[in-house]
């Protein structure tokens, strides 16, 4: 009897702290723990990656930032900002778990994810090429055929590449830099991902000219910042805080920060991409 | 439905994910280099753990350093690191003729067989040492004194008792060697656990990926426990080791 009320208590605390959570929203989680806690990378140059000073640092991290400040601003209070890895493979995991609030890396907004997540708007848009050996025979996804790529698991360029080039021999890594390193050895011959990742991978290489970023994009990859779904409230608090960066000119400041031409990774913003970004900010 | 209400955490299970195209394609693929990756590693680990466990025993004292040596560097260095090694670091130093050849031959799984047969063969190495070691000095004394030679003693005397012996302990070797194989997917390698992880980003339903895996694992694992359990009876000296539920007397 004294056994079946332990048992009895253990399963009322159980419930109880499930019911807590459960009804909990983001803000409130965030306002409760006083900490806002972001899934990122660290190998992906220029959007979140460990630079040579050794700090967590990139584009993805700095509009964290601005969503961090505007959490603040909505709940009147000061709340730590916290990094933790998150890879494609585990990224949604993270967000279903609790354990992070929001991915902000280089995840790709498409119809799947958007079964299990909520994105933010598009604070990026890019598609998918190759980085090859100077003077490789591939010239873009037509000379895939037989060929050895290596991708990263869990992208969407894997998932393309599987799906319309079956043709190609795929590679396929846990992480960026197993994948790209395995291109540089001339294991595989040719390392496919999105553009700009593979222009920061160029440019953070021991011999950049080494490398050529070849082929036009054969995927569409818009970047969104992911959540848990459901949660209108965070979302718009995320969102108003992207479009108040990209209305008052704080995102292009960013941008040329990490993408300007005096930056470590130049890769201009086309008109098309800049009216993109602004046609996303609805009126105050 | 239940336990996602219990745990709090909002989540739609959907378990179809695992045996639909092509899902389940992979989950057998992925078992299948799961299984060859293991068989042959493993017949390498155990053929390199006889070498060297018998040599740590050996009368002869440079064959016993080079034997310890062997076992003391490939043990303790981490199998991740050494998977690392035999796919980015080793090859780099081969001819290019063998390196081209290689790596239009599965590199990635030859890679992750090295890693793991040097890694387990000095694990089984000791295991085998501590059933030579088991051995009464008298019986190995006796094999001697009847004319056999060394070499022939440990043939035909040692090795056989040595190898019933360590039946157990070698089981426990082969399942961690198993599941180690998981770790081939860092190198590039399609396994059961590639595969778990390839339906988990294609669905977002980790929970029934890897689920899937677990139980795989742990079916494996307990078929390969049944069958050592029998072998062991099976080769068991009557009267040498007890049982309990054979007493001799």
């Amino acid at each position: 009897m004294k056994r079946f009320g332990i048992f009895l208590m253990v399963a009322m605390l159980i419930l109880g702290m499930a019911g807590i959570s459960a009804a909990e929203t983001t803000l409130e989680k965030i306002k409760r723990t006083g900490v806002f806690t972001i899934g990122t990378r660290t190998g992906s140059a220029p959007f979140a990656y460990i630079n040579k000073q050794n700090e967590w640092v990139g584009f993805s991290i700095d509009l964290a930032g601005l969503v961090h400040k505007n959490i603040e601003k909505k709940l009147g209070q000061s709340v730590k900002f916290e990094l933790k890895e998150s890879a494609p493979a585990t990224r949604i995991p993270l967000l279903s778990s609790m354990a992070v609030d929001l991915i902000s890396g280089t995840m790709t907004d498409t119809r799947p994810r958007r079964e299990n997540v909520d994105f933010s708007l598009t604070f990026f848009i890019t598609g998918a090429q190759f980085i090859v050996k100077k003077g490789s025979p591939i010239r873009g996804v037509q000379d895939v055929g037989g060929r050895r790529i290596s991708s990263v698991q869990g992208s969407t360029n894997e998932r393309e590449l599987r799906a319309r080039y079956p043709q190609a021999i795929l590679v396929i890594f846990p992480d960026q830099p197993a994948a790209f390193t395995a291109m540089t050895q001339g294991k595989v011959d040719a390392y496919t991902n999105d553009g700009i990742q593979l222009w920061g991978l160029k440019y953070k290489a021991p011999n950049p000219d080494d490398w050529e970023v070849v082929g036009e994009m054969y995927t569409y990859e818009p970047y969104g910042m992911a959540m848990r779904k459901n949660d209108s409230d965070f979302r718009h608090v995320v969102n108003v805080a992207l479009m108040e960066a990209i209305e008052g000119g704080v995102y292009f400041k960013l941008y040329d920060k990490w993408f300007g031409p005096k930056s470590e990774t130049p890769y201009p913003l086309s008109p098309e991409a800049r009216n993109f970004l602004m046609l996303q900010v609805v009126p105050k | 439905m239940l336990l996602s209400g219990f745990f709090g955490i909002p989540y739609d299970f959907r378990w179809s994910v695992l045996w639909e195209a092509p899902h389940y394609t992979w989950i057998i693929d992925g078992l299948w280099m799961t299984l060859r990756i293991s068989a042959i590693s493993w017949v390498f680990a155990v053929l390199l753990g006889i070498l060297f466990g018998a040599l740590r025993t050996s009368p002869f004292r440079p064959l016993r350093a080079i034997a310890t040596a062997y076992v003391e560097f490939f043990r303790n260095v981490p199998l991740l690191v050494w998977l690392f090694f035999w796919y980015f670091g080793a090859p780099e130093v081969f001819p290019e003729v063998i390196r081209q050849w290689l790596i239009h031959h599965g590199m990635e799984f030859w890679s992750a067989v090295a890693g793991i047969c040097v890694y387990h063969g000095a694990r089984m190495a000791e295991i085998i040492r501590a059933g030579i070691q088991s051995i009464p000095k008298t019986q190995i004394e006796g094999a001697l004194s009847t004319g056999l030679s060394v070499p022939q003693t440990y043939r035909l005397i040692v090795i056989p008792i040595a190898l019933r012996l360590i039946v157990p302990p070698l089981t426990n070797d082969s399942l961690g060697l198993l599941k180690n194989s998981s770790l081939a997917m860092t190198i590039g390698v399609a396994e059961l656990t590639f595969a778990t992880r390839q339906i988990e980003t294609y669905t977002a339903k980790a929970f029934e990926a890897f689920t899937a895996g677990t139980l795989i694992y742990l079916g494996l694992c307990l078929g390969i426990a049944f069958v050592m359990d029998r072998l062991e009876r099976k080769f068991a000296i009557p009267g040498l080791i007890a049982r309990t539920e054979r007493p001799e007397h």
